[in-house]
Parts: C-alpha cells; structure tokens; sequence
C-alpha cells in the first residue's frame, strides 16, 4: 500500500524471501511429484531408469494404449462410474429429501436429530469395518457394486445433510408459504421449490460424493473380492504384479485413475472451494 | 402440538433415518458390545470380559500402533495445521498468482490416496526411486537408501509425505482470514507493526476459533490414520509404520471380530477423547473459542 513511499527494511525483505521460498516448497512437494509422475509415464522404461529427471525424447504414447489393454481399465473404470454416479444420486436425494424435512418443518426433536446426524462425522470409519461387513453379507450384497453405493451412501449422509440443510436454509420460507396457499402439496414444495433452488447447493455436495466415491479404497477392499465387482482404485493395487517388467505402463495407468477427479475439479474448483468454506464459516 | 404434515415428514425422514441408523447408530452399539466377547463371526460369541482389551494393551504391536497413531495425530495437529495457517497467511495478502496457488495446492486432495500411495513408493523405492537418484545427482550419494524399508526412515517418510498435503486446512483457515477487516492491518502499519507483528497481534488471535477447529479435525484424523499408511508400507517394516487400522483390519480378515472391534472401540473413545480434551484445554482459561463448534 505504502510501499512507494516506504523503505524497504530489512524485515521486508526477509518476509518477501521467505514468502516466495514457502509458496515454492509447498509447490515443490504437491504438485511437481505429479506433474513428474506424468511426464515419467510417457516415457520408455530404460529412460525412466537412466533419466529420471529429463523428458522423455520421445513421447511413449502407447504406454496408454498398453495400460488400458494390460490392466483391465475400461471394466474397472465402468464400475468406478456407476459406483460413483449412483452413489451420488441415491446419497444427495435421501440427504435432500431429509434435510428439507428438517429444515423446512417445525416438529419435536428435528434440531435434536440434525445435531445427531452431523455428530456421525466425529464417528471413525475406520472403527466399523466388522459391522459394515457384515450389514453388507447380510444384505447379500457383498461383493456387488450395489454392496459398495449403499455403503458410500450412508457413510456420507451427515456431511450432505449438513451441507444441503444450510443451502435450504437460505431459501426464504415465503416462497412456499405463497405456493401452499396456491394449493401446494408437501411434496410439490419439495420438487417443484426447494429442490430447483438448492441446485448449486445440491451440485456441491454431489461433487464432493463424486469424488469421495472415486477415491474409496478402504471398504471397496474390505467389501469385495472378485475381479468383476472390483473398482479403479482396488484395481490399481493389482498394477503392481501385472506391469512387474512394463513400470512406465503402470504409471499411465494411474494416470488415467486420477484424470476424473482432476477434471472434475478443473470445473467446478470454485464452487468446491466456496462449498467447503460455507461450511467452516458455521464451523 | 403435532405437525399436521406428520406422515409426509416421517415419508422423507424415513430414508435418511433407515440408512443413519443401519449405518452410524447401530454399528457403534454392536462394535461396543462385541467388543467384550470372543467371537469368530459365524459360531456363538462368547462373553470374555475385558479379555480383548487387557490382550491389545498386553501387546507391543498395538502399544507401538497407538503410539504411532498418537504421533500422527500430534503432526497433524501441531505442524501440519500450523503450516497450513502460514500459508493462509501468506496468501491472504494476495501475492501474485495467490487464487492460483490456492487452487494447486488443494489439487492433491481430490487424488485418491492409491495414487498419491503409489506416486510416493516410486519416490522413495530403493532401486529407481527418484529420491535416491536426486541424491546422487547433488552428490549426496552416502545419504541413499531404502526409505520405505528401514527402520529408522519408514515412519518419517510415511508421515511426510502427508504433512505438505495442506490444502483442505489452509482453504478453511483462508477463508476466515479473508473476513477479518483490512482496517486492523492499515491501522497497525500505521503504527508501525511489520508483517510479522500484524499476523503474531491480529492474525492469530482473531483466527483462534478457526484454528482451534482445523487443529481439533487434524488430530481426530491422526488418531485414526489408517489408509495411506496401509497403502505404503501396510504397518512394516516390523511394525515400525503400523496404525491401529491396520492390525483391526488384520483381526476381522483372521476372524478375530472380538478383539478387531476392541481396536474399533479403543479408535472411537481416544478419537472422543483427543477432541473433548483440546476443546477443554483451549476454552479452560477463556471463553473466546466458545463459539467453535
């Protein structure tokens, strides 16, 4: 602001190193082991030994083509995509439907139940495997994908409940209040009102389903077994034995697993990036 | 009074309510109570008391597994979370590129830990890793070894290479740095505070709330640490790396559902108890924090 006029001090100098030196470590240790793990995996498998550091001379682009042959990918990438957008679809209306019920309807305990349904983000995961393992048996649906959309649905409830309740409750009550006067059903207030206008809210907490469900490893593992039920993520812990000789191969492959999300968050950075603050400002 | 829309609001309740209880309300009582009995899954549980518990203490495996959980949570908490608040920091004063940086340096949380797992085993492996190779390319070829498998270097590697993974944290912390009004900061430069005085004086004590939540977050993630470290090194070498994760995951794939909900257990009440105890240790003395939720 001042700087015209300002001498630079010593402390100004020293904050200005020191800022540039930790925006570069940060870039150093996030983004270039990425940015080399891509460029390693167009290369041939004796540059990747030799020149780990250069560009390949000639870019291998049928380490693709032999990644996608070789490990499997386009079934595992269909299951990863109907796990995904279902689990997306089945979590964001059940948490739509139950946070308009919430937010929208005065009835005894609906504080008490938000407040219990948000708790369950404190709960560990982790700490459920042997019941979700056995919810799952039970069902008869372990080893299926519809065994992994239902489990990622629920797992996910609290954080779209509190995600879609504080969308909705910026929705003036007004509008329905007017629609039920013009002969609105409960339902209709639901579809025809609150459900449009929480679109940007909705397509938030959808991102963030969509991602979570494309990066699940820990119950994919634990709730499959065969090779048909089995998503990108699971698949590409197996890389490792099917590309023993072929490494640069493998690293296309894991390439190609993390193109969606990194598209995805191409887009739609902005509104993850809002939809994650919107939270921590309650928070 | 009862709401006259009640059979419509239990309707849309009713598959929320379905899917919390099976998924939240349900497994808890059953990992509690199965954690006091000796139970293979398919016979009959027995009831054994403490056993399971008294067991996992009496074990080193899990003693070394807690306490590696424990230093996890205390990185997470106490540098992870300060460098991420650094960084809001830095990029608060919107430095050229700063939207830009914020946006790269939140790229790695939307990579699944698989990915980013088998990135850094290509980083650290011992043959071809590029860690050893840029070693000795600066000449530093005494330095080199096999990260993941030694003893002294797995955990620290482990732990690394999550500490620089900020972006979550700091895009919170961002966030509420951006509300606090730039007329604090003019006015001290009026008075003559150089930056370092300005984040130490308004900074940091206008972000307490914030910054006690994220450490709050960070160290509950810490405690149950599980799936980056099973991905590298799955507890080795010699359970020099293991979390408690790992060895409940061991206990259900060998039929131990007792003890691996034990460990469950011992996850959910230390999880409970590292939040309740920092949000006790920070609003003991004042009541500022008390609107961190």
């Amino acid at each position: 602001m001042s700087s015209l006029t300002k001498e630079l001090t010593l402390v100004d100098i020293l904050a200005k190193i020191g800022k540039w030196f930790y925006i570069l470590l940060f870039l150093f240790m996030t983004v270039v082991p990425i940015i080399w793990l891509t460029i390693s995996s167009f290369k041939t498998n004796f540059e990747f030994e030799t020149q780990p550091f250069s560009l390949p001379s000639v870019w291998q682009f049928q380490n693709y083509a032999k990644a996608i042959q070789m490990g499997g990918l386009p079934r595992l990438f269909l299951n990863s995509v109907i796990v995904a957008v279902s689990t997306t679809g089945l979590n964001i209306l059940v948490s739509a439907m139950g946070a308009f019920a919430i937010s929208r309807e005065k009835f005894r305990f609906n504080e008490a139940l938000l407040n219990v349904i948000l708790a369950g983000v404190l709960i560990p995961i982790i700490a459920l495997m042997v019941p979700y393992f056995k919810i799952v048996s039970t069902l008869g649906i372990y080893d299926s994908l519809p065994g992994l959309i239902l489990t990622y649905a629920a797992i996910n409830i609290p954080i779209s409940v509190f995600l879609i309740h504080g969308f909705m409750g910026s929705i003036p009550i007004e509008l329905e209040e007017a629609a039920v006067i013009d002969g609105c059903s409960f339902a209709q207030r639901f579809t025809k009102i609150v459900f449009p206008l929480t679109k940007p809210g909705l397509v938030t907490a959808g991102t963030f389903m969509f991602i979570y469900c494309w990066n699940e490893f820990t119950y994919a593992m634990l709730l499959t077994s065969s090779e048909s039920s089995r998503t990108l993520q699971l698949g590409i812990r197996f890389f490792k034995s099917q590309f023993v000789t072929d490494y640069t191969s493998m690293l296309a492959a894991i390439v190609i697993t993390m193109l969606p999300t990194i598209i995805v968050y191409i887009f739609l950075h902005d509104r993850i990036i809002s939809g994650m603050t919107s939270g921590a400002v309650k928070g | 009074m009862r709401n006259k829309n009640w059979k419509q609001i239990l309707l849309f309740l009713a598959p929320v309510l379905v899917l919390f209880v099976a998924y939240f309300v349900y497994p808890l009582g059953f990992v509690f109570v199965t954690s006091f009995t000796d139970w293979n899954g398919i016979g009959a549980m027995e009831f054994s008391g403490l056993d399971n518990y008294l067991g996992l203490f009496g074990d080193e495996t899990f003693r070394t597994s807690l306490g590696n959980n424990i230093t996890w949570a205390l990185v997470l908490g106490f540098v992870q979370i300060p460098l991420a608040a650094g960084m809001a920091m830095i990029l608060a004063r919107k430095p050229k590129g700063w939207k830009m940086f914020r946006t790269v340096y939140f790229l790695p949380n939307v990579i699944s830990q698989v990915a980013l797992a088998m990135m850094w085993l290509a980083i650290y492996n011992a043959e071809h890793g590029i860690l050893n190779s840029f070693l000795e390319l600066a000449g530093m070829s005494g330095l080199t070894r096999n990260w993941l498998g030694n003893m002294t270097t797995a955990f620290p590697a482990v732990i690394i290479q999550q500490i620089f993974y900020i972006g979550y944290f700091m895009i919170v912390i961002l966030a509420s740095r951006m509300g606090i009004s730039e007329s604090y900061y003019e006015a001290a430069e009026i008075d003559g505070a150089n930056i370092f005085q300005q984040e130490r004086h308004i900074t940091i004590p206008m972000l307490k709330g914030i910054l006690i939540t994220t450490m709050t977050l960070a160290l509950a993630y810490g405690m149950r640490h599980f799936e980056s470290t099973y991905l590298m090194t799955n507890g080795g070498p010699a359970h020099a790396t293991s979390v408690m994760g790992i060895l409940l995951y061991r206990n259900l794939g060998a039929l131990n559902y007792g003890e691996a909900n034990a460990i469950g257990s011992i996850l959910i009440i230390f999880g409970g108890a590292t939040i309740a105890l920092i949000r006790w240790l920070f609003s003991r003395n004042d009541n500022t924090s008390d609107s961190v939720q």
